[in-house]
């Protein structure tokens, strides 16, 4: 058995799979919310990662940032989310909202124009080019090792904290917060919810914001860990996330954390040991899509749809 | 009233598709004169129009920009000198680009149906040569590119007579490539990566097949060019590796591959990019980063007024330089008379000789049969401070 190989590829699975479960918890949100799949989500996700990129030019570039490296991470973190909650919450009140009472095919629809929209707008503001973090002279990349077998960096240890760190600020809003019970009674019912005065507006554009928010915490950390982002980058993105929302159970938090590091893990490791994995690691991710929607429909943590019949 | 308005309704309808049909018939007729432009003659006026096909934009354009500046520059320094002016008719390919060829494939179509075109400089990539062929030889073009090193792109057959290179073929970079790893670096452990595009794992098969024939330890993988997260498959790189040989066309992807290396704990691990990668962006690695690239004579004084100019040390797009050489000089012949075809460009183009001291490749250009310039030495660089300095 080659440890390091094994160990090396469970940071890295354990890496894209934080960064998959957090565009996984915002398709899971708005589902859970609105049985609305976000397509526009994996877009929202490159607007954060762009955010974060032109907040570190803003503040000199990772070669002579005005403040310190991690300090210029943090700001980055912030800003993008912000923006990309607001994006999140524009997108739902011109695109979504609009058709809310629609057959559920026009507003599926409106999603994708919104993520070709995004797309195009990002080809056109910032073109194809490639744009570079730079992270090595920004905050200093460090490897740590554990014996001979085991290594990870401090951005990747950086990954998989914020993005714990974040599902857990998630889950406490849900299940502490006023804000949280409004959105688990409009899941539940949205109807009875705005019966007992509940604004679903508001606490739709909440959820937006959140997912969006969430979304742009991913896109930056891609950019921190693997240095480069682009126009196109939310695409495969976009289709990974909300494979790991249906494979863990579209609807439920900790479905699509778990998704995420499941379809994080897949990666890696068919990387590591399957033929022509480097190459074709999505044709492994997504036949565990197929053979979760086989197996078990409704995801690994999801629930059946009882219907009254 | 409602029925009339339905039937003036229809009868516009019918009037705008009939004006669109009538419209791709003439469109027709183009395509059609298109298809003669191999023989009309076009009056050469003083202005004479070159395509100029590179990634302008995409995550090729650190290295199509420096072709660019370099076509450029030749451009402005003909104009300078001669009675007769050229421009050129710019086509963005976007390299490496999710759209795959398809905006080359565009680009030679435009540059095909554009008359007043004689020949065409460019473009980059061997994909981009292959996606385009069909436009360009059947529009008759001749065109000529400063960087596709594929040794099949001139073997195959398929574009002998229109297409040539000032660049040597892939089959005399991997010589150069190999027999450093070997002779000079003494490396016996090697893992090659290539980024299954034409250029990359010819130029991979090529390197693996004489470095084993030479006793050394090769493992070998493959990434998409879309690919940025390199961490898995950096992991699977036994950590006895001396040396990974990058032979791709991006340099973003070649610096991200490096960073993720070093991020990894591989710091110490030599990189060897090939001509793809000479670009700041791969050299900027640090000191334990080689590559392979063209011929280019550093002392040539048109070499230190390009540097002057654009404040760089970039030299990926000199044979590009070269290349609108060749084509302005084919076109300046056959417009002796006042007119041209293309297939006298073409075949001007083929007659190129082009001296040692007129050449900004340190060696004549002069063309085989296939296309190939008939000298053809590859140089190894090796990163010093961030800059690649020749060392074989």
């Amino acid at each position: 058995m080659n440890w390091s190989l094994f160990f090396g590829e469970l940071v890295s699975g354990l890496t894209l799979g934080s960064i998959y479960a957090l565009i996984a918890l915002g398709y899971t949100m708005v589902y859970g919310i609105l049985k609305l799949l976000n397509f526009a989500h994996g877009d929202v996700y490159m607007v954060g990662a762009f955010v974060g990129f032109f907040v570190l030019q803003w503040l000199g570039g990772a070669l002579s940032p005005a403040v310190t490296g991690w300090l210029v991470v943090a700001i980055m973190f912030a800003v993008a989310m912000l923006a990309c909650g607001l994006l999140g919450v524009g997108i739902e009140r011109f695109a979504y909202r609009p058709l809310r009472n629609a057959p559920r095919i026009a507003p599926l629809i409106s999603a994708l124009g919104v993520s070709i929209f995004l797309q195009n707008s990002a080809l056109l503001l910032w073109g194809p080019q490639f744009r570079s973090y730079d992270t090595f002279d920004l905050v200093g990349v460090k490897s740590y090792h554990i014996g001979n077998n085991f290594f990870i960096s401090n951005i990747q240890i950086l990954t998989i904290a914020v993005s714990i760190g974040l599902t857990i600020a998630l889950a406490l809003v849900v299940s502490r917060t006023r804000t949280g019970k409004a959105m688990r009674a409009t899941s539940f019912d949205r109807d009875a919810a705005e019966m007992m005065g509940i604004s679903i507006d508001r606490v739709i554009s909440f959820t937006f914001f959140l997912g969006s928010a969430l979304a742009a915490a991913g896109g930056v950390m891609f950019g921190l860990v693997f240095g480069q982002i682009f126009s196109l980058m939310g695409f495969t993105a976009g289709l990974k996330g909300f494979t790991a929302a249906v494979v863990g159970g579209i609807g439920s938090i900790p479905g699509a954390v778990l998704g995420g590091f499941l379809i994080g893990l897949t990666e890696a490791f068919a990387t590591g040991y399957l033929p022509g994995g480097s190459v074709y690691a999505n044709l492994y991710v997504f036949a565990l899509l197929i053979g979760m929607f086989l197996i078990r429909p409704s995801g690994l943590l999801g629930s059946p749809v009882i219907q009254k019949v | 009233m409602k029925k009339v308005v339905v039937a003036a309704c229809l009868a516009a309808v019918v009037a705008v598709l009939a004006t669109a049909a009538w419209g791709s018939t003439g469109g027709a007729s183009k395509v059609a004169s298109a298809s003669n432009a191999d023989t009309a003659l076009v009056k050469c006026g003083k202005t004479r129009s070159i395509g100029l096909m590179a990634p302008f934009t995409g995550p090729a354009a650190s290295i199509g920009i420096n072709q660019v500046h370099w076509a450029n520059f030749y451009k402005t320094n003909y104009n300078k000198t001669h009675k007769s002016k050229i421009k050129f008719v710019n086509e963005d390919t976007q390299l490496g680009s999710a759209n795959g060829t398809a905006e080359a494939v565009k680009g030679a179509q435009a540059l095909g149906s554009n008359s007043a075109v004689l020949g065409v400089v460019g473009p980059a990539g061997s994909n981009e040569v292959k996606a385009t062929t069909g436009a360009l030889k059947g529009a008759g073009l001749g065109w000529v590119s400063g960087s596709a090193t594929n040794t099949q792109i001139t073997l195959d057959g398929t574009r002998k007579g229109f297409f040539f290179r000032t660049v040597p073929p892939d089959s005399s970079q991997s010589k150069s490539v190999s027999g450093y790893i070997t002779a000079t670096l003494k490396v016996k452990r090697v893992y090659i990566i290539d980024d299954q595009e034409a250029y990359s794992t010819g130029l991979a098969d090529e390197v693996q097949a004489q470095l084993k024939a030479k006793g050394v330890t090769v493992g070998r993988d493959g990434v998409s060019q879309q690919q940025s997260d390199f961490t898995s498959l950096i992991n699977k790189i036994p950590r006895n590796t001396q040396l990974v040989y990058l032979p791709w066309q991006l340099p973003p992807k070649g610096q991200a591959f490096g960073q993720q290396m070093k991020s990894q704990g591989r710091a110490g691990t030599k990189l060897m990019g090939s001509d793809g990668l000479f670009d700041p962006l791969f050299a900027g690695l640090g000191n334990n980063v080689y590559d392979s690239f063209f011929p280019v004579n550093p002392s040539d004084k048109r070499v230190a007024a390009f540097k002057a100019i654009h404040k760089g040390t970039e030299l990926f797009g000199a044979p590009s330089y070269v290349a609108a050489q060749v084509v302005t000089g084919a076109i300046d012949r056959a417009c002796k008379n006042g007119t041209a075809s293309r297939a006298e460009v073409r075949a001007q183009i083929k007659k190129t000789n082009i001296s040692v001291a007129a050449s900004l490749l340190g060696l004549p250009v002069a063309f085989n049969k296939n296309g190939d310039m008939v000298k053809k030495p590859f140089g190894i660089y090796h990163s010093v401070k961030g800059v690649f300095v020749r060392v074989a």
